[in-house]
């Protein structure tokens, strides 16, 4: 039934059934799209753009912002995923199709004349149980699962990516970075900051020669060729100035009366530059790193002084390399007095400083930082699209980590977490006497689409098995003794169901409640529309064309 | 051949939905499941087959044309793919691959990109019998494991990098395919020599073999391939800039600068004003005034020669002809770069600043020679070069274009060999060996992976079949006699390019580096797990510059005006 009725703007307007069974059917298609990719058995996506460029990729917030949505409520989940990305940074892929499964669920409500705002109401009232059953009983601590638990953690999230066959190799590459930069701030709370890993990415070699290295990983290479190529105890300075001949500022003009002091001046402006370097020299830096140029004629100074200079580094590795080795990153020279000095104490310093060819390229390595260690991960692989993969399916494991450290919890992954909700809520739901019963009931089966999704994709029975991973989870929620298949998930590989918590496939308790979160306020979103006007763009075409001149007669 | 590519890239319109709702732009297409694995097989098969002759000694050259009109002639893997338009985005993985391959080790191109295509066509038939692309893609990720422990383990053996005819004799099995085959004494001679030259091994563990910028290789049109040569220096396409000037100085002592020798004008903005003519007479007489201060500078350290990378104005000139110096101006930096490696001494670029440490004297001989119309500069029989240039003679561009390829190779060869002084036999031996090795080992495994396991031993075979097709013996009796030799005796059978005799390598004498070809297995298997991976192709996607810059336009939209009330 569709209700296209003009108004007054250039536009369409459509209400009611037709518009909502619009949404939900953009809104499973989007789901479509990624399911195939959820799970340890999933597969990859491969995108091409206009201009023919490929990017392979497993990652549900990666496919979906390049795919160019143009229905609208298709469009709120592609957000949705992109908001679990920087929420969470992992669990992109089933959040989006957590959110599509309600949507088609709430429909089959409306069908049945359920009013919107009833089923709305419900699945607020099941999110808010389910997270909250999640939290009470579903959640261990990280700290009884020992060290391991990052570990799983870490091959968990990276099982469904490419680099899921070599997992034990990066989780631990992963877990050991973590483990390195994370601190403790001053509230006492644990921190993880995964941003100042460095992940560089190289072809070449194959996946299992990626290098995790404890130091800062610099792509730029020594300035000159001249210049030593590695320095033991190395005292850093940073710079953020250019060391080129001193130049005067735009619309600065110099007059002089006598020619003679017109060398003087060009001399100068060679010196000014001598001196300050001179003063950054002699307080005993042979590393010098500056966000500006060099140019040649400084580049002699360096190369005499036997010190090593890097010019063009981005702002923000070097800022990073003086927090970690401890040097202030200098904006100029002049001190308060307006004199130019360079102090000893702005110098950073490091164990070792060496550059290293890295396929056709070269890589500078910072090791030993003495303030701060710094953890840098190099990602070898075939050819560029595979290491690009790598880089996010390395990222979303940093997250996962990260979570776990920062929020000290894990739920064990493989659907159980899913299955238990759906008994949970089921119960829930025929304690209560409203309507919302209905929706909550839904809600309840909706959760099921997870585990359905991994199996099916797994080749499995999906029938059958996730029927016996409801057993499992109603005997561990009715009966006291089974109390222990509470963790019982799925094993895809095998086809079968086993206590995920004593196989270590974990995942971060933040994450899971986020995307049931994220999924649910999504979908209530889209429900909540019973009217989509969309009013066609108004013609670019110039009202003064001569076509239209003609047109109207004015010729 | 480009028409091709485009009838394989069959999208068919994806998402067909009940109405003409449109959940994805319009242009957007979508193939997925099966048919998106069995197209991208087929994209590779297809790359692979370009380049299949062009593997062993009995390869054929390549003739293509770009659009500019321009030829290429080649042989080697990574050039001929390079130049290929392709449409399938599969196709284009496989040609990232041939480049990778060129940058890690420099050879190899060919046969990376003929497994990779083998490797994915034997996948083919386990994924039409619904076997589950994860599982093939844990039996060939556990094989590469395995190959490549053999590899070390069994197969290779090491060699003594000191042993000049040793190497020799490995750097021409990687030349014995290329065009450079009639000159082989010739060209490994060179290219040994030549990153012998280059090789820095400081005690403290650094070791450095950089021949991209130290052994520079001058194609000079004209002559014959046997005139090339290496140069115990370095040389480059200058002359002097004054004919007065001497073109031959033995022993030289040489200045090297990177400033120019003329008045310099300053940085800041300066403007003249003069109140009186005088002035102007003596602007122009400190303008003189400095060009003999400088020449002056330089003169005092009695150089025989002075090399710069900026000019050379006609007053310095003439300072520096008075002082029988030599002066030669505009040489690019990567040129001086070397020449300071060569002749030791420093670039130096105040010429005030001009010490007796700064002068290079391991020049033993500086000349200028003529060949055909251009001059060029040559300072050989340097005491210790750390750089070198190689001189190749030839009788056409093109041709001289295929020779430095081939060089490169050959140079790369060296290079691996002294940095992994690993070898294995080639001529197809260790993939053979490696095929026999994985067909036991894939007996033991349990459960469906050993199907594709044993299906990958099966298509490493694809080297040496490649190689007996090329020379065009019955590929199917002498395989056979080839496995058969693997399964009774050592691991060094492999198959003679030229008879398509099978013959022991020990003997034989044909080698590779452990480094390529482990470097080969390594990609070659990787691309196939990629691409087996893929279910879904979408193309008409956004483009990852347009996504940056819709980010940028978010962080910075201003807030929405309210419309002005008339």
């Amino acid at each position: 039934m569709t209700t296209t009725q003009s108004i007054s703007l250039f536009g369409e307007r459509e209400k009611g059934e037709s518009v909502r069974t619009q949404n939900m059917t953009a809104a499973v298609a989007i789901a479509n799209i990624v399911k195939s990719s959820l799970g340890p058995v999933g597969l990859d996506k491969m995108l091409v753009d206009e201009v023919g460029d490929v990017t392979v990729t497993n990652d549900g917030a990666t496919i979906l912002k390049l795919l160019e949505v143009e229905h609208p409520a298709a469009k709120v989940l592609c957000e949705l995923a992109q908001l679990q990305d920087e929420e969470v940074g992992d669990g992109t892929t089933s959040v989006v199709i957590i959110a599509a499964e309600l949507l088609r669920a709430a429909n089959e409500l409306i069908k049945q004349k359920i009013h919107p705002t009833t089923i709305i109401n419900g699945y607020k009232l099941a999110c808010k149980e389910s997270v909250k059953f999640i939290q009470d009983n579903l959640s261990v601590p990280a700290a009884d699962l020992g060290k391991n638990c990052l570990l799983n953690v870490a091959k968990t999230s990276m099982s469904s990516k490419i680099i899921g066959s070599d997992k034990d190799f990066f989780s631990n590459i992963i877990v050991q970075s973590c483990e390195l930069i994370r601190f403790t701030n001053t509230r006492g709370e644990p921190k993880c900051p995964i941003k100042t890993i460095n992940v560089l990415k190289a072809h070449g070699k194959s996946t299992r020669e990626s290098m995790f290295i404890k130091g800062y990983a610099l792509n730029c290479t020594v300035a000159s060729q001249l210049m030593p190529k590695s320095i033991k105890n190395a005292k850093i300075a940073c710079i953020d100035f250019s060391l080129q001949k001193a130049k005067m500022k735009l619309g600065v003009q110099v007059l002089v009366d006598d020619p003679e002091k017109l060398d003087a001046i060009r001399q100068r402006e060679s010196d000014i530059t001598k001196e300050k370097i001179q003063l950054i020299l002699n307080s005993g830096a042979n590393v010098i790193l500056t966000t500006g140029g060099i140019d040649d004629m400084c580049l002699k100074y360096f190369v005499d002084a036997g010190a090593m200079a890097v010019r063009r580094c981005k702002k923000e590795d070097v800022k990073r390399i003086a927090r970690a080795t401890g040097a202030t990153f200098v904006a100029s020279l002049s001190n308060l007095e307006g004199e130019e000095s360079f102090d000893a104490a702005f110098l950073g310093s490091a164990e070792e400083i060496s550059q290293a060819r890295i396929c056709d390229d070269e890589l500078i390595i910072i090791k030993g930082t003495k303030a701060k260690p710094a953890a840098s991960i190099i990602l070898r692989g075939a050819n560029d699209i595979y290491v690009d993969e790598m880089d996010r399916s390395v990222h979303d494991s940093l997250c996962a980590v990260k979570r776990v450290i920062e929020s000290k919890a894990v739920v064990p992954g493989g659907g159980c977490v899913e299955a238990a909700l759906s008994i949970y809520l089921e119960n829930f739901a025929t304690s209560l006497g409203s309507r919302e019963q209905l929706a909550i009931a839904e809600f309840a089966q909706a959760m099921l689409v997870i585990p359905k999704t991994l199996v099916v994709n797994a080749a499995k029975d999906s029938t059958e098995l996730v029927a016996k991973l409801r057993a499992f989870h109603n005997a561990s929620q009715t009966i006291e003794a089974k109390k222990g298949f509470k963790w019982i998930g799925l094993d895809l590989e095998n086809g079968k169901c086993r206590d995920n918590k004593e196989a270590g496939v974990l995942e971060p308790a933040m994450s899971k409640i986020k995307s049931l979160k994220f999924a649910t306020e999504a979908a209530i979103t889209i429900l909540r529309i019973d009217d989509m006007i969309k009013i066609y763009q108004p013609s670019k075409e110039d009202p003064n064309s001569y076509a239209n001149a003609v047109r109207e007669g004015r010729l | 051949m480009v028409g091709l590519f485009k009838c394989t890239n069959t999208f068919v319109e994806g998402l067909k939905m009940q109405a003409p709702m449109l959940v994805l732009k319009n242009n957007s297409k979508r193939e997925s499941g099966r048919k998106v694995q069995l197209s991208n097989i087929k994209a590779a098969k297809t790359i692979s087959d370009i380049i299949r002759t062009c593997l062993g000694p009995k390869a054929m050259l390549k003739m293509l044309m770009d659009p500019m009109g321009g030829i290429v002639m080649t042989n080697d893997g990574n050039a001929i793919l390079r130049e290929i338009q392709v449409q399938h985005p599969a196709a284009k993985s496989m040609i990232e691959i041939s480049r990778t391959q060129d940058e890690e080790v420099g050879d190899g191109t060919t046969s990376v990109i003929i497994l990779a295509g083998e490797l994915l066509k034997v996948a083919e038939p386990f994924l039409v019998e619904n076997m589950h692309p994860t599982v093939i893609i844990a039996a060939y990720r556990q094989a590469l494991e395995d190959a490549v422990d053999m590899m070390r383990n069994d197969v290779a053996k090491s060699v003594d990098i000191n042993n000049r005819e040793e190497m020799i004799k490995i750097i021409k099995s990687s030349l014995g395919t290329k065009f450079m085959k009639g000159w082989n004494d010739l060209a490994c001679g060179i290219a040994l020599d030549a990153v012998k030259c280059v090789n820095i091994d400081d005690k403290g563990g650094y070791k450095e073999i950089d021949i991209k910028r130290y052994a520079k290789v001058e194609k000079v049109p004209g002559g014959s391939i046997e005139m090339s040569e290496i140069l115990d220096g370095v040389m480059f396409n200058k002359d002097v800039t004054h004919t007065g000037m001497k073109r031959r100085i033995e022993n030289p002592r040489i200045v090297m600068l990177d400033c120019n020798l003329e008045y310099k004008k300053g940085e800041s903005q300066t403007n003249m004003e003069f109140m009186q003519e005088t002035d102007f007479r003596k602007i122009l007489q400190l303008e003189e005034n400095y060009i003999k201060e400088i020449c002056d500078d330089i003169i005092a350290l009695k150089p025989d020669l002075v090399l710069t990378e900026k000019g050379v104005s006609d007053l310095a000139q003439h300072f520096l002809l008075k002082a029988g110096i030599s002066a030669i101006r505009r040489l690019r930096k990567s040129d001086m770069n070397r020449v300071a490696r060569a002749v030791g001494g420093q670039i130096v670029h105040r010429t005030e600043e001009l010490k007796e440490s700064d002068v290079g004297t391991e020049c033993g001989l500086f000349e200028i020679k003529k060949f055909g119309d251009e001059y060029f500069t040559f300072l050989t029989k340097c005491k210790n070069p750390k750089a070198c240039t190689i001189l190749l003679r030839g009788a056409s561009k093109d041709v001289l274009m295929e020779v430095e390829r081939n060089l490169q190779d050959a140079m790369n060869v060296a290079r691996n060999v002294m940095l992994d002084p690993f070898l294995v036999p080639g001529g197809g031996a260790v993939e053979a060996a490696l095929a026999h090795r994985l067909n036991e080992k894939s007996k033991a495994i349990q459960g469906v992976g050993q199907w594709p396991y044993r299906a990958l031993a099966e298509a490493l075979k694809v080297i040496p079949k490649t190689l007996m097709q090329n020379c065009g013996v019955n590929t199917i009796r002498t395989m056979t006699n080839l496995t058969a030799k693997h399964a009774t005796s050592g691991p060094t059978w492999g198959v003679d390019g030229e008879t398509g005799n099978i013959v022991d390598m020990e003997e034989f004498g044909v080698w590779d580096t452990l480094q390529v070809k482990s470097q080969v297995l390594k990609t070659a298997i990787e691309t196939a797990i990629l691409l087996l991976r893929i279910d879904d192709i979408v193309s008409g996607v956004k483009k990852q510059s347009d996504i940056d810059a819709e980010k940028m336009a978010g962080k910075f939209q201003p807030a929405p005006q309210e419309p002005a009330e008339e």
